[in-house]
C-alpha cells in the first residue's frame, strides 16, 4: 500500500489537476443536467399494492386533490356583490389552463336537488346574481334546506363561502400558485379571500423544503470553513479537509446528472451527509501530521506525509467503507429516491476518502506543509488537559459513567416508544404561517381541508344499489362523522339518495334516509341521471355500481387523524364484508401515509441491518469479536438518543427525520474507528492502559472533538431556517455529533479499557 | 294549338330544369338546412330504442327503451318505456315538446318504485338526454331561423356527395358557439356534425351509422355521438320500426305511463 501511495504522489501536480478537471467536468454536467423533481407522486413506489390500488381508484371516480378558495364577509355572503364576486371568480378558476372546467366547485356551479310541488327539479341555485333581498333570501333559504350544500360550501353562520378548484397532481407550480394568490387579490375588499388546499401545502413544502436548503447550505459550508480554520489553525490544512467534502458533494451530484437522475428532496440531505462525515477524514489526516511534526519538526514534507498516509489510511478506509456500506443498505428501502439517497452518498463517502487520501497529501507535496501556528506548543495544553481529563474522569468514576449511560439510554428507549409517524405536509410549516393559518381558518368554518377516500367494491354488479349495503355506509358514515371529532364530514352515494328520497317524499325529514327497495334506487338514480349533470355521480360511484367512492373531510392531515378514522371505518369492515363488499382506501393523503411508514420501515430495516454490517466489520477489521461490539456501542447510543429525543420532544418522525439515523451510524462509525485504531497502536506501543488512554485521547480524541466541533457549529446554522424540519434537522445532527462524541470518548473508552482489549494477558 | 302546349311545357319543364340546375349550385346554407329540416318524416312512429353508453375506459352500459314519437305539428308527444335494466323496468318517460322557441318541454317520470308520476323539470335544452352525450336539443330538430347557415364547401364523405354547412346560433351564451355538418345532398340526411363549445373547442362529434329508405322516409337507425372532451360515446339504435301507424292520442297521458306496455 505504501509503494502504492508513493508511485501515486510521483506526480503530485498531475493529480491535483487531473481531480480538478474531473470535478469541473462533473460540475458542468450538474450545471446543464441537474433537474429537481417536485412531484411528490414521482417519490411513491408505483409498485405498491397500496399505491396501484389508490391510483386505479383516482382514476376511477377522478379522485384529484382540491385547490379551495375561501371568501369571507363578516357581514354574511348573501349579498350581491359578494356573490357576483364568488360568479366571476369561479369562472376565472373554469378558464384557467391548469383547471378542468368541470372540476371546478362553488355555489355557482353546484346542482341543487329540489322538490317542487310537482316533482323533482335538479339546477344550479342561480345563474344571474339575485339582486333583490327576496331573491337573496330564497337563496340562502335554499341553500340552507340542502344537506349536500349547507356547511359544504357555505358555512354555518353563512359569512364564508368556498370554490373548489380540483388540479391534477402535476400541474401545480409556485408559478400557478401566485397566479392563484394574485387572482384572489383582485377580489379582496372588502371580503376577505383565502387560498388553500393540499396541492398548496404539497408544492409549497416540496420548493420550500430545497429551497430553504439551497439558501442554507453556503452559509453552513462557511460557517465548517471558518470553525475549520479555527480549530486546524492553518489555511491550508483548513481547505484541503473543505475540498474534500465539495469535490465528493460536486462528483455525486454530477454522477447523479450524468446518470440522468433528477434531484429529489431526499436528495438535497446528501451534502448535509457528506459535510457531517466528509470533514472527518481531513481532520483525523492533519491532526496526525500535526502530531508527527511536533514529534519531528525536521521531518521533510515527502516523509511527513508518507508516514500520515502509512498510519493513517487505514482507518481511513475502514471509517469510509464502513460508512459507505451503512448507506448502501438503503437499498432495501422500497422508495427510489431513498434508494439513490442511499448509493448516491455512499458514492460520496468513498470519494471523500478517495480524496483525502490523494488530494490531501498531493496538496501538501505540492503546497507544502501547513504551518501551524502553535508549534511552540502553548496552544495545545489547554487540549491536551481537557481531553485528558475527560479519560481519568472515566476511568476513575467508571460506575457513575457506566449507570450514567445506562440511565440516559433507559430514558431515551422510554422516549423513543413515544414516538410518533407523521406524514402530514402542513406540520412542516410554522404555526404563524400563511399556509397554517389558512388552513386553520377553513377547517374551523368547513368539514377540512383533508381528505381520505374509502373506496368499497363488491364482486357483484349493482350492489351499490342494494339498501341494506347502502344503509350499512350509511351506518358507517354517521358513526365516523358523529363520533370523530377530526373528521368534518362525509360524502357519498348515500347523500344523493337521501336527499332525493327526502324531496321527493315532500321534503318530510322522515324520508331522510335510503330508500326502501333498490328498484326506487335504481330509479331515482335514473331520474338524477335525467334531470341533473350525470358526471357527479361518476365520482361516487362507478358506472356498475359495483364500486363505490366515499369521501370523508378530515380537519387535519396528520398521521394521528388518519390512523385514527380508519381504525374507526375498519370497526365496519366485518360487517360490509358480509354484505360482500371490502373496503379500500385512496387519495393523496393515504398513499403520504403509507409513504412515511415505508420510508421508516425501511430506514429500520436498513439501520439494524447496517449495525450487524458494522459490528461484523469491524470485528474483521480489527480482528475480534469483541472490539465489533464495543465499536457499535458509539452508534447504538447516538442512534437511540436521538430517537429518545424526538420522543421526548415530541419531534415527530417525518421523511427527513427518520434519514437521520443514517448520520448516526456514519458518525459513530468514524469515531469508534479511529479511536480504536489508534487504541490498538498505542496499546502496541506502549503495553500501559493510562498512557494508551492519554495519547489516544490526544491524538483521534482531539481529532474527534475537532470534527464534533466542525460539524455542530455548521449545522447549528440552520436553527435559523425559516423551514421547521430544515430546523429539526440542525439541531438533531448536532446533538447525533454530539452524542457520539461523547460516547465514544467516554463508555466507549471504558469498555475498551475494562475489557483489557489489545493488552497482553499477563498485564 | 297542342304543338304550342307541349313546346310551352318542354320550354317550361327546360327552363325549370335549367333553373333548378342553377339553383342546385346556388343552393344557400339556409335553404340546405332548410330541406333537412322539412324531409318527409312520419306522423307517428314506433321503435325500440338501444341506448349504449360507453365511458372513457371503455364500461357499458345499455338501456333497451320502448318509444312512441307522434308529431303533432308545432308540438311533439313522445312516451318511453324502460324495458331493462331489469330494476329500472316500467319506469316511463313522456316529454310534449312545442315549437314555440322560448317554450320548455313538459316532461313526466312514472317510478313504478315510487308508484307516482312525477313531474321534472328541465330548464333547459342543453340538458343531457338519460346520462347520454346528447341533448334534449340534439335530439330534436332546431328551426333553421335559430342559426346563421354558411356553406362552407362540397366534398364526398363516406361515398356521399355532401354538403358542408356552418351554423352559428344567434342566441348569444347558446351552448355551442357552431356547429359543422356534413349534408348527404338528395337524401338530405345530415351524416355528420361536429360541436364546437362555448370555447370554440370541439365538443362532439354525431355521426349516422346507419339511415334506411322506409315508406318514402329516411329514417335513421343508428347514430353515435362522440363527446371528445370526456371520451364519452352514446350509440342510439333503432329497431322494430312501425311507421304511420295512426297512434292514437290516448297514448300520451299519465295513465299510459302507469299502465305500461302490455
Amino acid at each position: 500500500m505504501n509503494s502504492f501511495f508513493q508511485r501515486i504522489l510521483k506526480f503530485p501536480k498531475m493529480l491535483l489537476v487531473s481531480i480538478l478537471l474531473i470535478s469541473i467536468a462533473f460540475f458542468i454536467v450538474m450545471k446543464k443536467n441537474t433537474r429537481m423533481e417536485t412531484d411528490l407522486d414521482e417519490y411513491m413506489p408505483q409498485k405498491h399494492p397500496a399505491f396501484v390500488y389508490s391510483n386505479q381508484a383516482e382514476e376511477w371516480f377522478n379522485i384529484q386533490d382540491g385547490v379551495i378558495i375561501a371568501i369571507e364577509y363578516s357581514a354574511g355572503i348573501y349579498n350581491s356583490g359578494t356573490l357576483q364576486k364568488m360568479k366571476e371568480l369561479t369562472k376565472a378558476l373554469q378558464n384557467m389552463d391548469e383547471i378542468e372546467k368541470a372540476d371546478v366547485t362553488s355555489l355557482y356551479t353546484a346542482d341543487n336537488i329540489v322538490g317542487t310541488e310537482l316533482g323533482l327539479d335538479v339546477k344550479p341555485f342561480f345563474k344571474n346574481v339575485p339582486k333583490s333581498e327576496e331573491k337573496l333570501t330564497n337563496l340562502r333559504q335554499s341553500v340552507r334546506e340542502n344537506e349536500m350544500i349547507y356547511e359544504r360550501l357555505v358555512n354555518k353562520d353563512e359569512t364564508v363561502t368556498v370554490i373548489i378548484a380540483e388540479i391534477k397532481d402535476d400541474v401545480f407550480s409556485q408559478e400557478f400558485y401566485h397566479r392563484l394568490l394574485d387572482l384572489a387579490k383582485d377580489y379582496e375588499g372588502p371580503e376577505k379571500l383565502y387560498v388553500a388546499g393540499r396541492p398548496i401545502v404539497e408544492g409549497t413544502m416540496a420548493y420550500l423544503g430545497p429551497a430553504d436548503m439551497k439558501r442554507m447550505v453556503p452559509i453552513v459550508i462557511a460557517v465548517i470553513i471558518i470553525v475549520l480554520l479555527l480549530v486546524q489553525r492553518s489555511i491550508k490544512a483548513g481547505l484541503f479537509t473543505i475540498l474534500v467534502v465539495l469535490f465528493s458533494v460536486v462528483w455525486a451530484f454530477g454522477l447523479m446528472a450524468a446518470l440522468c437522475i433528477p434531484i429529489y428532496a431526499v436528495s438535497t440531505m446528501i451534502p448535509v451527509m457528506l459535510i457531517a462525515i466528509g470533514v472527518a477524514d481531513g481532520i483525523h489526516l492533519y491532526s496526525h501530521l500535526h502530531i508527527y511534526l511536533r514529534k519531528n519538526p525536521r521531518a521533510d514534507k515527502k516523509t511527513a506525509v508518507l508516514d500520515m498516509l502509512k498510519k493513517m489510511w487505514k482507518p481511513v478506509v475502514m471509517t469510509s467503507v464502513t460508512t459507505a456500506v451503512g448507506f448502501i443498505s438503503l437499498l432495501t428501502s422500497e422508495v427510489y429516491p431513498i434508494k439513490y439517497f442511499g448509493v448516491f452518498t455512499a458514492f460520496g463517502v468513498m470519494m471523500a476518502m478517495f480524496f483525502s487520501l490523494l488530494l490531501i497529501p498531493a496538496g501538501i507535496l505540492v503546497f507544502g506543509l501547513p504551518r501551524w501556528k502553535d508549534r511552540n506548543k502553548s496552544g495545545k495544553q489547554h487540549e491536551n488537559r481537557f481531553l485528558n481529563s475527560i479519560a481519568s474522569l472515566v476511568i476513575r468514576h467508571k460506575y457513575t459513567t457506566l449507570f450514567a449511560t445506562i440511565i440516559i439510554v433507559a430514558v431515551s428507549v422510554w422516549g423513543a416508544t413515544k414516538v410518533w409517524i407523521n406524514s402530514s405536509f402542513l406540520d412542516k410549516f410554522e404555526k404563524d404561517s400563511d399556509i397554517v393559518q389558512t388552513d386553520t381558518f377553513i377547517n374551523e368554518n368547513f368539514g377540512g381541508t383533508s381528505t381520505l377516500n374509502v373506496i368499497l367494491d363488491s364482486e357483484k354488479e349493482d350492489a351499490f344499489k342494494q339498501p341494506e349495503i347502502l344503509e350499512a355506509i350509511d351506518r358507517l358514515q354517521n358513526d365516523v362523522d358523529g363520533s370523530m371529532q377530526v373528521v368534518g364530514n362525509s360524502f357519498a352515494l348515500t347523500d344523493y339518495l337521501k336527499r332525493m328520497n327526502k324531496v321527493m317524499h315532500a321534503d318530510s325529514a322522515a324520508y331522510n334516509v335510503i330508500p326502501e327497495s333498490k328498484e326506487l334506487v335504481a330509479q331515482y338514480l335514473l331520474l338524477y341521471e335525467m334531470s341533473g349533470d350525470p358526471e357527479n355521480l361518476w365520482k361516487v360511484v362507478d358506472y356498475n355500481y359495483q364500486k363505490a367512492n366515499l369521501t370523508f373531510q378530515l380537519k387535519s392531515d396528520n398521521s394521528i387523524a388518519l390512523n385514527s378514522t380508519i381504525a374507526q371505518i375498519e370497526e365496519h369492515t366485518p360487517a360490509l364484508k358480509e354484505l360482500g363488499v371490502n373496503i379500500n382506501y385512496a387519495g393523496s393523503g393515504y398513499k403520504g401515509l403509507v409513504f412515511t411508514d415505508l420510508i421508516l420501515e425501511g430506514q429500520i430495516k436498513s439501520l439494524v441491518m447496517s449495525l450487524i454490517i458494522v459490528v461484523i466489520l469491524l470485528s474483521l477489521m480489527f480482528k475480534k469479536f469483541s472490539a465489533g461490539l464495543i465499536g457499535a456501542v458509539p452508534i447504538t447510543i447516538t442512534a437511540i438518543i436521538s430517537f429518545g429525543v424526538m420522543g421526548l420532544l415530541d419531534i415527530p418522525l417525518s421523511t427527513t427525520t427518520a434519514l437521520l439515523s443514517s448520520i448516526a451510524i456514519g458518525i459513530g462509525i468514524d469515531y469508534a474507528v479511529h479511536f480504536i485504531e489508534r487504541y490498538k497502536i498505542y496499546a502496541e506501543e506502549t503495553n500501559e492502559q493510562g498512557l494508551t488512554g492519554r495519547k489516544t485521547m490526544q491524538h483521534s480524541g482531539r481529532a474527534i472533538a475537532f470534527n464534533a466541533l466542525v460539524v455542530i457549529a455548521g449545522f447549528l446554522v440552520l436553527l435559523a431556517s425559516v423551514f421547521p424540519p430544515n430546523r429539526a434537522l440542525g439541531a438533531l445532527v448536532s446533538m447525533n455529533m454530539f452524542t457520539s462524541f461523547v460516547g465514544t470518548v467516554t463508555i466507549m473508552y471504558l469498555l475498551l479499557v475494562r475489557l483489557n482489549i489489545y493488552f497482553k494477558k499477563n498485564k | 294549338m297542342k304543338f304550342h302546349q307541349i313546346t310551352g311545357v318542354i320550354l317550361i319543364t327546360l327552363c325549370m330544369f335549367s333553373f333548378s340546375a342553377i339553383a342546385q349550385e346556388q343552393l344557400s346554407g339556409l335553404e340546405i338546412i332548410q330541406n333537412v329540416y322539412n324531409r318527409p318524416a312520419p306522423q307517428d312512429q314506433e321503435g325500440t330504442l338501444t341506448m349504449t353508453l360507453i365511458n372513457s375506459r371503455g364500461d357499458e352500459r345499455i338501456r333497451k327503451i320502448k318509444q312512441y314519437i307522434k308529431d303533432y305539428g308545432s308540438e311533439e308527444k313522445k312516451i318511453m318505456f324502460f324495458l331493462s335494466p331489469a330494476d329500472v323496468r316500467d319506469t316511463s318517460f313522456m316529454n310534449w315538446s312545442y315549437d314555440e322557441a322560448d317554450r320548455d318541454d313538459d316532461q313526466w317520470i312514472y317510478l313504478p318504485a315510487l308508484k307516482r308520476v312525477k313531474r321534472i323539470s328541465s330548464d333547459s335544452k342543453s340538458d343531457y338526454f338519460m346520462g347520454s352525450d346528447f341533448t334534449y336539443d340534439d335530439l330534436g330538430d332546431r328551426h333553421p331561423s335559430e342559426d346563421t347557415h354558411k356553406l362552407l364547401r362540397e366534398e364526398t364523405f363516406d361515398g356521399e356527395n355532401c354538403y358542408v354547412v356552418e351554423s352559428v346560433p344567434k342566441e348569444e351564451d347558446y351552448m355551442y358557439s357552431r356547429t359543422v355538418t356534413w349534408i348527404i345532398k338528395d337524401k338530405w340526411i345530415g351524416m355528420k356534425k361536429e360541436f364546437y363549445d362555448e370555447d370554440s373547442e370541439h365538443l362532439k362529434t354525431l355521426s349516422v351509422e346507419k339511415f334506411e329508405e322506409m315508406k318514402d322516409y329516411w329514417i335513421i337507425t343508428n347514430s353515435k355521438m362522440h363527446n371528445v372532451q370526456k371520451d364519452h360515446t352514446t350509440d342510439m339504435l333503432l329497431e322494430n320500426l312501425t311507421l304511420d301507424a295512426g297512434m292514437s292520442d290516448n297514448s300520451f297521458t299519465e295513465r299510459m305511463m302507469k299502465r305500461g306496455i302490455r
